[in-house]
């Protein structure tokens, strides 16, 4: 998806900024580091924007970035670049207290930005949290399709470490009963 | 210890020498290295900042992440997702739009960072 939208940027001018929480970053995953990452991004290719540089000057010998910092750059350099576009993956897997300044700070951002688009990923507990924030938002289920499934098995089969083990049967069974199982589910 | 030690100092004695060389370059062509200098410093000088501003926004790297989620996707698994119309209408970018904010929901291990 990331791709995809990277691919479109070319052509229709996009800003695509993206995230992947996880569980094994707690300590650097907050919510400031999160939104500051984004912009990041915004602003890695042509010029650092004029307000941001600013900010930086003033801010960098006195003290760190905070995250009011952080969300009135994004407010003021949004409406400097085209249509932005966030991706942020496994929002449950962020800290209940980093999710809450990040989809806090994300709906104040968004308000002022029409222009900007978010997709969230995440298990459907996390849900109710982001409608709270952004009511608007429109869910859709992820399951994998029979196709991906296949395919993949397919591709693990293939890279089999040992392969005397296999034979016609057992490879039928396994790309029949395995992508059954997984769609009764 | 004293191995680490004299290491340490093997590698300072090389930077120190390096460092030599280097002046003495510099005095051989003083006026055209010197002229040199001056537009390299001009430059570097804003560069680097831009560099220091992109790390001081955040430590995070998410588009190493990206590469290795890349690396590790199958083609076309996935592909279902970027032909759903609610997918297209976000990425339409249309202003006035509904679709501004997707979730994707699903349980531990359905691909959902894959799709991303």
């Amino acid at each position: 998806m990331i791709d995809s939208l990277c691919d479109q940027a070319g052509e229709k001018n996009l800003a695509v900024a993206w995230l992947y929480c996880d569980f094994l970053a707690h300590r650097e995953q907050s919510a400031t580091a999160m939104l500051g990452a984004i912009l990041k991004q915004l602003v890695s290719m042509g010029e650092i924007p004029e307000n941001i540089r600013q900010t930086f000057r003033k801010r960098f010998s006195d003290r760190g970035l905070r995250l009011p910092d952080v969300v009135r750059m994004l407010k003021t350099t949004i409406p400097l670049l085209p249509p932005v576009y966030i991706c942020i993956d496994a929002l449950d897997e962020s800290t209940p207290k980093s999710r809450q300044g990040l989809l806090e700070s994300l709906r104040d951002i968004f308000w002022e930005s029409p222009s900007m688009r978010v997709l969230f990923t995440g298990r459907s507990h996390v849900e109710e949290e982001v409608k709270k924030y952004f009511a608007e938002v429109i869910t859709i289920p992820v399951s994998p399709t029979e196709g991906d499934i296949k395919a993949y098995l397919g591709m693990r089969l293939d890279g089999d470490t040992e392969p005397h083990a296999m034979d016609d049967y057992l490879r039928k069974d396994i790309m029949r009963i395995i992508p059954q199982v997984i769609s009764e589910v | 210890m004293a191995q680490k030690l004299s290491q340490a100092l093997s590698i300072s004695d090389n930077i120190q020498s390096f460092n030599n060389v280097k002046s003495f370059n510099n005095v051989e062509s003083f006026n055209n290295v010197n002229s040199f200098n001056n537009v390299i410093n001009v430059s570097t000088g804003t560069l680097d900042e831009d560099n220091q501003i992109r790390e001081w926004l955040s430590p995070l790297k998410p588009q190493q992440r990206h590469q290795g989620v890349r690396a590790d996707r199958l083609d076309g698994v996935g592909d279902w997702f970027l032909e759903t119309s609610e997918f297209r209408k976000w990425g339409n970018g249309e202003d006035g739009t509904l679709e501004r904010v997707l979730f994707c929901s699903g349980g531990p291990g359905v691909g959902k960072t894959y799709l991303t």
